[in-house]
Parts: structure tokens; C-alpha cells; sequence
């Protein structure tokens, strides 16, 4: 009898192993695409939401995704990196990529910027594994709400994050209660993208006058 | 016929109470305390276990005749892994969100020692139906306990219940217990559930004797 053969264990587990992984691979590649445009959007989403007068509630997928493409350019030379919203060829909002390391997993976001490059329209987090209920409170509305019509400091931080309940000067905002690691990246991420971003945009404009 | 019914009573007696995975066997610990700080994520981490569970001790036995001895562990491995990844790659594509809330956990199921206890334990030995019921039944004595965690854990840590606000709880004289989301909190709380259910069990045999 086959069973009995020494090499049977060997030809089940391969058969066994080849059935199984062959309907994982074909499950996988049928949704891979829907994957990865979910990412895609998740990110686009995180660009409008910054970019003022962009973001509306209930844009289905394929609206979201017209509405980016539409109305969005991708960085330019000009740009430091960030994308921009353009009216009459001239630029009115940057959407700043912002990216580091979070309490538990990579945090990744965008921060949005008037043409004046000091007044920030919006933050959005599209990409963040902190505590469920204190440093994922970084992707909710009353933290991310505070940012809007903040002024990038020209000297220290550009941006402070206090602890809460302290009193807040034109570019400061309130700490998650309970999340002070999750507060301190946040606030380093942003300040190294923002740094790096005013020194490129300045040196460009500079050059280009 | 008789003799069926009994048997299945006793399947989901066993595996809701007298012998649960959670304060019985204590296993699949680590997913207990990882996704227990908010109601709707247990409830997800909950469907993609029962899932899993159920249908990888189905399967193992299905291929129970089949399988050498000697490579068992190897086949059920495979089996388990092959449903978590079903179940990873529909969040994934359907609800990106809660992908993202449950990170890592949900491939961390192929690693949960109840599925791979039930499978080597029930799954191994018996036909396919009873050993679907055993893996329901163990899953669903594994979710209520998480249940009762995660309910407590956010209503006395956030003062909400899936998401919405609670009387009392919600409002400004509830000083949130922060302790209570973080994994600290859910040690102590599978501690006290633990306690109960036992000193409950305990009065009930004492009653029956």
C-alpha cells in the first residue's frame, strides 16, 4: 500500500502544501488590486483632507480618486516635496509628506501648508499603529483640529506640542492625554519635516528670483 | 440519535464553560490582552478566530485518515495558516481599517494555541462535524470571555461602548482609567474574570455533590 511507502509523508505534505498554497495565491492576486487601491486612497485621502476647501464627507472611491488626480499636483521642483494646489498656475496649498518613527509602528502623514508657507491648513495621519484609545488619538478630529490655522514659528520648534491644559501661543497645540511618547514623535516628526522642508523651499524661490 | 444530542450538549458545554480556552486551558493569551481595549476590534479579532477554528479543526480532520502521524503538526500548521491568510487578505481589501487596528493580530492567530490545541486535541480524532462543532464552540467560549474583557476595559478606560459615548462614564465626573487601555489593564482584568468564573464553577460543583 502507498501509504506505507518511507516517501508518502513527503508526497502528502508537498500535495497538501501545493493545493492549499495555490487557492491562498489565487485569493491573494484577486484582491491585490483592491490592496493596493486601498492604500493608494488612504493616502490621497490624507492629501485632501489637509489641502484646504478639498475634502468632503460620503466622495465615494472613484470620486476621492478623481477629485486627486484632478485637483492635486504631484511635487515639483519647486514644490520642496509636498504637493500642491494650484489655481491659475499658482500655487495656493502644500501638502507636505511627513513620515517617522511612532511608540509601536512607522507613523506616516501629511501636513498641509498656505502659499505663505507659514500657515498650516491640516494634518492627516494615513498610516499609524499606536495604542487604540491614547496615541491613535493622533488620527481623530479633535487632534487634528487644533492644527488648522496654526503659524509656523520662525524660531525654536516650528511647531510645539504642550501638555494639555497649558497655555498655547499662535503655534502650539495640546499633547494627547495619556500618549506623551506618541506626542513627543509626533511633534519631532513634524518639526524635521517642516525644517527640512523651509530650507528647500526658501533656497528654491531664492534661486528662481 | 439520542446518543448524538448528548454528545453535542456535552461539545458546547465543554467548550463554553467547563473547559473554555480562556480561564480553563488559559491559552491564546496574547491575543487577549492585545485586542481587548476596544469592543469593535474584539468583536472582529472574535469572527476571524471562530472562523479559523471552526474550519481548520473541520479540515485537519477531514485529512485525519489521510495525514501520516509522524507529520501532523506540519499539515495542521498549514491549514491553520491557509484561513488566517484568507481571513487577513479580506480585511485587507474590504475593510482596510481595521486591518489596520488589529496590525499584526491577525496573522498572530496561526501562532494561537487554541486552534492548534483543538485541532491536536478534538480535530485529530474525530469526524468532521463534531469536530467543527468542538472548534465553534471553543472559539465562542473564547469570545465571550474577551468580551466581557473588552467591554470593561473600554467603558472604564475610554467611559465608551463601541465607539459611543456612556451615561456617566462619557462625561467629566468619570476620571478616565487610563491603565485600563493599556495592556496592564487587561492582565488585571483577565485576572478578576478569571476569579469569577472559577469561584463560580467552584460553588457549582460544591452544590452538585
Amino acid at each position: 500500500m502507498i501509504r506505507k511507502k518511507s516517501w508518502f509523508p513527503v508526497l502528502y505534505m508537498f500535495c497538501v502544501t501545493a493545493f492549499f498554497s495555490s487557492i491562498v495565491i489565487g485569493f491573494t492576486r484577486f484582491t491585490n488590486e483592491r490592496v493596493e487601491a486601498n492604500q493608494m486612497l488612504a493616502f490621497e485621502k490624507a492629501v485632501l483632507t489637509v489641502l484646504p476647501g478639498l475634502y468632503e464627507d460620503k466622495l465615494s472611491r472613484m470620486e476621492l480618486h478623481r477629485k486627486f488626480t484632478e485637483s492635486v499636483d504631484e511635487p515639483d521642483a519647486f514644490s520642496g516635496g509636498a504637493y500642491t494646489l494650484k489655481q491659475g498656475g499658482k500655487i495656493i496649498a502644500y501638502a507636505l509628506p511627513i513620515s517617522g518613527r511612532g511608540f509601536w509602528a512607522p507613523i506616516r502623514g501629511l501636513i498641509g501648508i498656505k502659499a505663505d508657507g507659514r500657515t498650516i491648513t491640516g494634518i492627516a495621519f494615513y498610516e499609524q499603529n499606536e495604542t487604540p484609545g491614547l496615541g491613535a488619538e493622533i488620527a481623530k478630529d479633535s487632534f487634528r483640529n487644533q492644527f488648522r490655522g496654526k503659524e509656523i514659528s520662525d524660531s525654536g520648534k516650528p511647531i510645539n506640542i504642550r501638555r494639555p491644559g497649558s497655555i498655547l501661543s499662535k503655534s502650539d497645540v495640546h499633547a494627547v492625554t495619556g500618549a506623551t511618547q506618541t506626542s513627543n514623535r509626533v511633534e519631532n516628526i513634524i518639526n524635521t519635516a517642516l525644517k527640512k522642508w523651509r530650507t528647500e523651499v526658501t533656497k528654491n524661490t531664492e534661486t528662481a528670483e | 440519535m439520542n446518543g448524538s444530542r448528548t454528545d453535542s450538549r456535552k461539545l458546547i458545554v465543554e467548550g463554553l464553560w467547563h473547559n473554555n480556552p480562556i480561564f480553563r486551558q488559559v491559552l491564546g493569551i496574547c491575543s487577549t490582552l492585545a485586542v481587548t481595549n476596544l469592543v469593535l476590534n474584539t468583536v472582529v479579532m472574535c469572527v476571524a478566530l471562530i472562523f479559523t477554528l471552526s474550519l481548520s479543526a473541520c479540515t485537519v480532520s477531514i485529512l485525519r485518515t489521510l495525514t501520516p502521524r509522524n507529520i501532523r503538526m506540519m499539515v495542521e500548521t498549514l491549514i491553520i495558516a491557509f484561513y488566517v491568510i484568507i481571513v487577513d487578505v479580506l480585511l485587507k481589501a474590504y475593510w482596510p481599517e481595521m486591518s489596520g487596528n488589529l496590525g499584526p493580530y491577525v496573522g498572530l492567530i496561526i501562532t494561537n494555541c487554541i486552534v492548534m490545541g483543538r485541532c491536536e486535541a478534538y480535530g485529530n480524532s474525530n469526524p468532521p462535524v463534531r469536530a467543527l462543532m468542538d472548534g465553534l464552540f471553543n472559539a465562542l467560549g473564547y469570545s465571550f470571555v474577551l468580551l466581557i474583557i473588552a467591554t470593561f476595559r473600554e467603558i472604564l478606560g475610554m467611559g465608551t461602548f463601541l465607539g459611543i459615548s456612556m451615561p456617566y462614564f462619557g462625561g467629566p465626573r468619570w476620571d478616565k482609567w487610563i491603565i485600563m487601555v493599556m495592556p496592564p489593564g487587561a492582565f488585571f482584568m483577565l485576572g478578576i474574570v478569571t476569579w469569577v468564573f472559577r469561584s463560580i464553577e467552584i460553588r457549582m460543583e460544591n452544590k452538585n455533590k
